[in-house]
């Protein structure tokens, strides 16, 4: 993985140093609080409901062992013992004092982390494929690619103070695990001619208050114009983005009132005259980077092993722990685990530094050092051998960190809410942890099959609802907390925003509304195999309006019903 | 007489902390709702805003709006799901 060199070191160093100062002088009154917030904002510092809130970038959600452990020791030092993963592959504390920010930078960049444009109308973190560098379906390495865009994009000089926050996603496998399709700029990585790879380039995706899928820019751009293409794209929406508004000021409502020819004209247009040269990245300097990330010398070993066969016999949560949290990877031999972050009652996403600590001594031991960030709120041990995938098990039961419901309902994405953050209508933290209480036996989580299932308590959509299978938005009705239910939403290949079913449930009747809509689902599925997207997409939402709103409150038999038959 | 408005004080963060506090007596800043200031009208509003609008500019808090609260039994109440959560200082979770 990338390791700063002496420029990076200097830069963060150089930066910690100026926000120590601009916290200084805000302190003493000599910068008033409306200087200081853009300020405060460009280096993670959110002020939330209860206190300061910081947001740490994980550059393409990945983390060294020496960094999470950093990560602990912030937790433990500076907040409450824990931290947040968040849908963008960053962490973010709750409980941090204005005060102790500046020292919370230094012990950052002392491990190579900084907070930098974690929030702000900038280019914030480049998000990526969790399996990034081992998939089986991969067809080149994203992770250089997120690297050299953040070099770029970190205090880009003309791209501080774009119309509203910018947000690109990159993949480069078959498999596109990085929701490409709902971000500003998505970039997937594929095949050209012979056996060149390029880019297919995607504008205009998003989520908040006007949902949309991506609009395909450029079918193929070769790998050495990345950049110059990236800054034409910028250019144009920095001239033309709005800043009139701010619920219109983001770059999908400027693509989407040219229409996506128009633009694309604008951008070839603006790409022509740039000095292509002095922006695309010199062949020499792309190699460096590429040297940071070239694959682990892994030795291939028989795919199979006795011991994790005689497991998955005797031990039924190893067994779905296997089928579940672990994958293939491209070195026979090897697995890639998934450490999901949303044991049933717990808050989603939520490690304590103790949880990190013991991800970080696994990794070191058996991981290869490395651990990633994924942005359904659960982190990922890349390289792990098959040998040892009973030792990382028992290591993760330890630390109650073995919860097999890798994206299963149970699996549920969900911001902070009401509980937490100052945008929000309402919570969504309770409501995550009923609706998994409800669906928390793993039998009926597995019997119900992948879902996403992603709760939001405001429009801004921190909570990625659109992209549900079942999307929750939480609004304020009349004062009172109710919720509001999407259904069809995908974040994949397929991507597409949930479609609203009716009028919004309050708080006490939610929970209920979902198992409602799931024994919906499991009584109208062809069999087993089909998902719930699928069915959905089959049969449309009448049936789910139907027993929703339509039917007899005593539909809440439906489920154990169903599930009686599991 | 002055024309009566809902119960209402002053709430902020401390601009060090990010901590939730209220106004209170003698232009203090205090944790706990039920020591906050309680205006009931638009005169004893305009005092607290004023009081607070100074602390504001001493860099003591930031964020300074006024809510309105319900007095119940002499203890004073948040009214929104939201400063019931700002109260408590905490999630209710």
């Amino acid at each position: 993985m990338y390791r700063y060199d002496e420029f990076d070191q200097a830069f963060v160093e150089e930066r910690c140093h100026q926000f120590r100062s601009q916290v200084e002088r805000r302190l003493k009154g000599e910068i008033s609080e409306d200087q200081f917030k853009p300020l405060r904002l460009q280096n993670g510092l959110y002020l939330q409901l209860h206190a300061y809130m910081m947001r740490i970038a994980i550059p393409y959600g990945v983390l060294s062992v020496r960094q999470l452990r950093k990560l602990a020791e912030i937790a433990r030092r500076f907040d409450r013992g824990f931290g947040h993963f968040t849908t963008r592959q960053n962490i973010q504390y709750n409980w941090i004092k204005l005060e102790q920010a500046p020292d919370i930078l230094d012990e950052l960049a002392s491990v190579g982390m900084h907070a930098i444009q974690t929030s702000g109308n900038c280019i914030r973190n480049t998000t990526c494929d969790p399996y990034a560098g081992v998939a089986i379906d991969e067809i080149e390495d994203p992770r250089v690619w997120g690297e050299i865009i953040r070099q770029w994009s970190t205090i880009h000089p003309e791209f501080l103070f774009l119309p509203r926050k910018f947000k690109i996603a990159l993949t480069g496998a078959a498999e596109d695990r990085a929701a490409i399709l709902f971000h500003d700029i998505g970039i997937r990585i594929i095949k050209g001619d012979g056996n060149e790879t390029g880019f297919a380039v995607y504008v205009g995706g998003g989520q908040g208050r006007t949902p949309v899928v991506g609009s395909l820019i450029r079918p193929f751009l070769q790998k050495k114009q990345l950049l110059s293409y990236l800054e034409a794209i910028m250019r144009v929406y920095n001239l033309h983005g709005r800043r009139d508004n701010i619920y219109k000021a983001r770059i999908k409502i400027l693509v989407k009132a040219l229409g996506i020819e128009e633009f694309t004209s604008q951008v070839e247009e603006e790409w022509q005259k740039l000095d292509k040269p002095s922006i695309d990245l010199p062949t020499k300097e792309y190699q460096r980077i590429a040297k940071y990330f070239e694959p682990i010398a892994l030795k291939p070993a028989p795919i199979e092993d006795e011991q994790v066969a005689a497991r998955r016999a005797s031990d039924t949560k190893f067994n779905s722990f296997m089928r579940n949290n672990v994958r293939a990877h491209k070195v026979p031999g090897y697995v890639s685990v998934a450490i999901a972050l949303k044991e049933p009652g717990k808050i989603p996403g939520d490690a304590s530094a103790d949880q990190m600590d013991a991800v970080a001594d696994l990794s070191e031991r058996y991981g290869h050092n490395e651990i990633r960030v994924t942005y359904t709120q659960n982190l990922v041990l890349p390289n792990i051998a098959l040998g040892d995938l009973l030792k990382v098990y028992d290591g993760l039961v330890a630390a109650r960190l073995a919860s097999a419901n890798f994206e299963l309902i149970t699996d549920i994405i969900a911001c902070p809410g009401l509980d937490y953050c100052n945008l929000a209508n309402a919570r969504a933290i309770p409501i995550a942890q009923d609706i998994a209480r409800r669906f928390g036996a793993l039998e009926k989580a597995q019997h119900i099959g992948p879902l996403r299932l992603n709760i939001s308590g405001c429009i801004n959509a921190c909570g990625h609802h659109h992209a549900g299978n079942i999307g929750i938005l939480g609004v304020d009705k009349k004062g009172t907390e109710h919720y509001q239910i999407t259904l069809g939403g995908s974040p994949g290949d397929d991507a597409s925003v949930g479609s609203i079913l009716g009028p919004s449930f309050p708080a006490e009747e939610l929970p209920q509304a979902i198992e409602t809509v799931v024994s919906t689902y499991l009584s109208l599925r062809e069999n087993e195999k089909e998902t719930f997207l699928s069915t959905y997409r089959r049969v449309g939402k009448e049936p789910f309006k139907h027993a929703l709103y339509d039917s007899e409150p005593s539909n809440s038999n439906g489920l154990s019903d169903a599930l009686e038959k599991v | 007489m002055m024309p009566k408005t809902k119960p209402s004080i002053m709430t902020a963060n401390l601009l060090r902390s990010g901590e939730v506090v209220y106004l209170g007596a003698n232009d203090t800043w205090v944790r706990k709702i039920e020591s906050a200031t309680v205006a009931q009208n638009e005169d004893e509003l305009a005092a607290l805003e004023e009081a607070a609008k100074q602390a504001f500019e001493a860099q003591l808090v930031v964020d300074v709006y006024a809510m309105d609260v319900e007095v119940e039994n002499g203890k004073t109440k948040a009214l929104s799901v939201r400063e019931i959560i700002r109260a408590a200082h905490g999630p209710s979770v």
